[in-house]
C-alpha cells in the first residue's frame, strides 16, 4: 500500500491510487483530539452564517490569539436550535459542557472572559447542558 | 488560576410568561447561598432553555444531573442545604426529563468539522462502507437493508431495499446511483443541513448502496441555491478522493465508485425522478411517465436508483449497528428515525430528530416548546406543498407515513409548519397553490389548468366573491388533477385544499357566506370604519387614503365610504390611536 498524502491522486490522472486502509482509517480515529482539552465550537451552517456565526468565529479565533489562550476554535454543522442562532459549544476542563445561543461578537468576549478565563457560566444564554 | 466552581445550579423558567419569576428566584438563591455560606462552591446561573417545558421554574443540579421542578420560594433554602450539602434527593420535587429527541442522521450535525474527513473518521466514519465491502455480498447488503425497514424519507416513503434490489437485478454495462439534494419545500431544510453539517455520511451511504445495486457512478443533484452545501460537499469528495475512498480499488477489495455533484436550477418540479434524471442529462426538467421505473431504465437509458439526502445519511450506521437494531426504533410500518424542520408559529423553531411513532403534540410542545406568546395553536401543515394541514383534535396520533396519510395529510420530506389561531386556513391553502402553480412545469393540463382555476377560486373566495358551488368544485378540480396529472407534483398540489376543506369547512363557509375571515388576515373581507368614542380627529387617515373616500373634517369627524373603500389597510396602519376598525 502507498501512503496517504493529500493531494497526491485525483481522478483521472494516471497516478497510484493512495489507498487507505482499515489500519489507517484506526489511526486517524486513535489521533483524534475529539473532545478533550478546552474548546469551543461555532455552529457554521447556513443557519448560523445567516445569523453572524462566521463573525463570531473569528472574533473568538481573535480573542484566542491576542490573550495567548491554549482554547481551540473549531467549528461544525447546524446543532439544531436554529431559534438560538449563533450557537457556540464551550468546553472548559473541570466545567459543565454548554452550548451558549445568540452569541454575537459581544457574547464571545463575554465568554472568554467570564467563562474561559473567569471559570463562571454565563446568566441568560445557556441553550443546552450536557452534564459533568 | 482561577478554580472553578464544585456545583453548579441551572435555573430555568419553562413557562412563557412573567419574565421576572426566574429573576426573583435566583436573587433568593444567591441570598440564601451569601447567608449560609456556599458562594464560594456553588454558582447558581440562569439559562434560557434547557429543553424543558411546562414545569414551572426547573432548577438542575450539576454535575450530579439532578432535576427539580416546579420550583418555588420556599424550596431554595432546602434544595441547598439538603439537596447539595447533605446530597439527599428531595422526592417531593424531583423529576427526570426524557429526551425526546434521537439523532441517527444528524449523529454529526453539530458535533464534527463538516471540512474534515478526519473528524469524519474519528466518529467511525467509512467503517460502514469498509465493513460492507469485506464482510457482505450485495445481496446482503439488500437483505440487511430489509431487514432494518428503512424507507425513502424524501416523501413517497417507497422501501428502500426494494428500490436497491431492482436495481440489482437489471443487467446492465452501467448503472447509477444519484443523491436527490433538490430540497425544495417552502420552511424545510433538513436536507441541506445535513450536506452542510455531515457531508462525508451521505457519500458513505451513496457507496453503499452503489455497492448493493452494482454502480460505480454516483451523482448528488444539489440545487444551486445552497451554495455552501454544493461547496462543502465537493470538499468532502475530493478529500476522500485523495484518501483512496473514492475511485478505483477500494480498499483493495476491486470495488470501484467516484461521485461528482450537479447543480439543481431551483425548480421544484426537478425533485421528482423522472425530472430530476432530465436534468442531470442536460435536458429540460420535465417528468416522464413511469414505467420504465428509473430503476429499470434511468440515467441514460441505465437502472437508476434515486435515494433522498436523509435516506443515505441513515445507511452507513446502519451498517455499524445492524438492521435489526434499526427495525427496534419506531413503529410497525415505519423504522427508524425522522428529522423535521420545525418552524411556523412554534416557540423554538428548530431541526429535530425524532424517533418514528411520536406524536406530533409530543413534538410541538415538549421538543418545540410550545406555541410562540401563548396563542391557541389550530394546525399542523406537515409535507409541504404536497401534504396537509392536521387540527388540533388528531395531534396525538403517532407520526408515521401511514397514519398521517390517513388524516389526509403525508409525511413527506420534513417540513413541519405550525399555526395558530391568528392564520387563516384559506390564506394557507392559498399559498401552497400559489406555490405549485408557479412550480407546475406546464407539461400536462390537469396541474397547469387546474391548479391555476383552483387558485383562482381560492383567491375569489379570499376576497369575499365567492359562492358556495365553488366548493363542490373545488373537490372536483382536485380529483381530477390527483387522478391524471402526469407526475407527483400534480397529484398532490391539491392535497393542501382537499384537507383543509375536510377539516376547516367552517371557515370556508365564513368566508364564503359572511365575507368574514375568523383569523383576521383576508384583508378584503374587512370592513374599515371610524371608531367616534377613539378617533382624535387628527385627519392622517383622510390625508392618506389613496382613493379619497373619507369625507368629513376635523370638526365634525371622519367617515369611511364603505361602498367604495378598496381595502388597501392604509388608514388602519397610519392612524396613532387605534381609532380605525376592521
Amino acid at each position: 500500500m502507498t501512503s496517504v498524502l493529500p493531494g497526491s491522486a485525483a481522478v483521472g490522472e494516471e497516478l497510484v491510487m493512495a489507498k487507505i486502509t482499515k489500519e489507517q482509517l484506526d489511526g486517524i480515529k486513535a489521533q483524534s483530539v475529539g473532545d478533550s482539552g478546552n474548546w469551543v465550537r461555532v455552529g457554521m451552517s447556513t443557519c448560523g452564517i445567516a445569523a453572524g456565526a462566521d463573525k463570531t468565529f473569528e472574533k473568538l479565533t481573535a480573542q484566542m490569539k491576542e490573550r495567548e489562550l491554549e482554547v481551540r476554535v473549531e467549528r461544525c454543522g447546524c446543532a439544531g436550535k436554529c431559534f438560538a442562532e449563533p450557537l457556540v459549544e464551550v468546553a472548559v476542563e473541570g466545567m459543565p459542557v454548554v452550548i451558549y445561543g445568540r452569541v454575537d461578537e459581544n457574547v464571545a468576549v463575554e465568554i472568554v472572559d467570564k467563562h474561559i478565563l473567569g471559570k463562571k457560566l454565563l446568566n441568560d444564554h445557556i441553550y443546552s447542558v450536557k452534564a459533568g | 488560576m482561577v478554580k472553578a466552581f464544585k456545583k453548579y445550579v441551572l435555573l430555568t423558567d419553562t413557562e412563557q410568561g412573567d419574565p421576572e419569576r426566574i429573576k426573583k428566584i435566583h436573587d433568593l438563591f444567591l441570598a440564601v447561598l451569601r447567608v449560609i455560606g456556599g458562594d464560594e462552591e456553588i454558582q447558581v446561573v440562569r439559562t434560557s432553555d434547557v429543553g424543558i417545558y411546562g414545569r414551572g421554574v426547573v432548577a438542575q443540579i450539576l454535575p450530579d444531573n439532578i432535576f427539580y421542578a416546579g420550583v418555588q420560594e420556599e424550596h431554595v433554602r432546602q434544595i441547598i442545604e439538603e439537596g447539595i450539602f447533605q446530597q439527599k434527593k428531595l422526592e417531593a420535587i424531583a423529576f427526570e426529563p426524557k429526551d425526546k429527541q434521537l439523532r441517527i442522521v444528524l449523529r454529526n450535525c453539530g458535533v464534527i468539522d463538516p471540512e474534515r474527513i478526519e473528524d469524519y473518521i474519528a466518529q467511525d466514519g467509512y467503517f460502514a462502507i469498509h465493513k460492507v465491502l469485506t464482510q457482505f455480498t450485495p445481496e446482503q447488503v439488500v437483505n440487511e437493508m430489509k431487514i432494518s425497514g428503512l424507507r425513502g424519507r424524501g416523501g413517497g416513503g417507497f422501501p428502500t431495499w426494494m428500490k436497491w434490489n431492482i436495481a440489482r437485478g437489471v443487467t446492465a454495462d452501467q448503472k447509477y446511483i444519484i443523491c436527490n439534494g433538490d430540497e425544495g419545500d417552502p420552511g424545510a431544510y433538513m436536507d441541506r443541513s445535513v450536506l452542510e453539517g455531515d457531508p462525508h455520511s451521505v457519500i458513505e451511504g451513496l457507496m453503499i448502496g452503489g455497492y448493493a445495486m452494482g454502480a460505480t457512478k454516483g451523482f448528488l443533484y444539489i440545487r444551486a441555491e445552497y451554495p455552501l452545501a454544493v461547496e462543502r460537499v465537493q470538499k468532502a469528495i475530493i478529500q476522500a478522493r485523495e484518501r483512496g475512498l473514492l475511485g478505483e480499488n477500494i480498499f483493495g477489495t476491486g470495488f470501484n465508485f467516484d461521485c461528482e455533484i450537479r447543480l439543481g436550477a431551483g425548480a421544484f418540479v426537478c425533485g421528482e425522478e423522472t425530472a430530476l434524471i432530465a436534468s442531470i442529462e442536460g435536458r429540460r426538467g420535465y417528468p416522464s411517465p413511469r414505467p420504465p421505473y428509473p430503476a429499470i431504465k434511468g440515467l441514460w437509458g441505465k437502472p437508476t436508483v434515486i435515494n433522498n439526502v436523509e435516506t443515505l445519511a441513515n445507511i452507513p450506521v446502519i451498517f455499524l449497528k445492524g438492521g435489526a437494531w434499526f427495525a427496534s426504533i419506531g413503529t410497525e410500518t415505519a423504522k427508524g428515525t425522522k428529522v423535521f424542520a420545525l418552524t411556523g408559529k412554534v416557540k423554538n423553531s428548530s431541526l429535530i430528530e425524532v424517533p418514528m411513532g411520536i406524536s406530533l403534540r409530543e413534538i410541538v410542545f415538549e421538543v418545540g416548546g410550545g406555541i410562540l406568546n401563548n396563542k391557541k395553536i389550530k394546525a399542523i401543515q406537515t409535507g409541504g406543498p404536497s401534504g396537509g394541514v392536521i387540527p388540533e383534535h388528531y395531534f396525538d396520533t403517532p407520526v408515521d407515513y401511514d397514519q398521517l396519510q390517513k388524516l389526509g395529510s403525508i409525511m413527506g420530506s420534513g417540513g413541519m409548519i405550525v399555526m395558530d389561531e391568528t392564520d387563516c386556513i384559506v390564506d394557507i391553502a392559498k399559498f401552497y397553490l400559489g406555490f405549485c402553480v408557479d412550480e407546475s412545469c406546464g407539461k400536462c393540463a390537469p396541474c397547469r389548468i387546474g391548479g391555476t382555476q383552483l387558485l383562482h377560486i381560492l383567491t375569489e373566495i379570499s376576497e369575499g366573491r365567492g359562492k358556495i358551488e365553488d366548493v363542490e368544485k373545488l373537490k372536483r378540480i382536485s380529483f381530477a388533477m390527483q387522478k391524471a396529472s402526469l407526475c407527483g407534483l400534480g397529484q398532490t398540489a391539491s392535497n393542501p385544499v382537499a384537507s383543509s376543506l375536510k377539516y376547516f369547512y367552517e371557515e370556508y363557509k365564513a368566508h364564503i357566506l359572511e365575507n368574514r375571515c375568523p383569523s383576521g388576515k383576508c384583508s378584503r373581507l374587512f370592513r374599515y370604519r371610524v371608531v367616534e368614542d377613539k378617533c382624535k380627529r387628527c385627519s392622517l387617515c383622510q390625508r392618506n387614503c389613496p382613493v379619497n373616500v373619507i369625507s368629513g373634517d376635523r370638526e365634525k369627524g371622519f367617515v369611511i365610504d364603505a361602498a367604495k373603500c378598496v381595502k388597501c389597510g392604509k388608514c388602519f396602519e397610519v392612524c396613532k390611536f387605534g381609532a380605525i376598525a376592521r
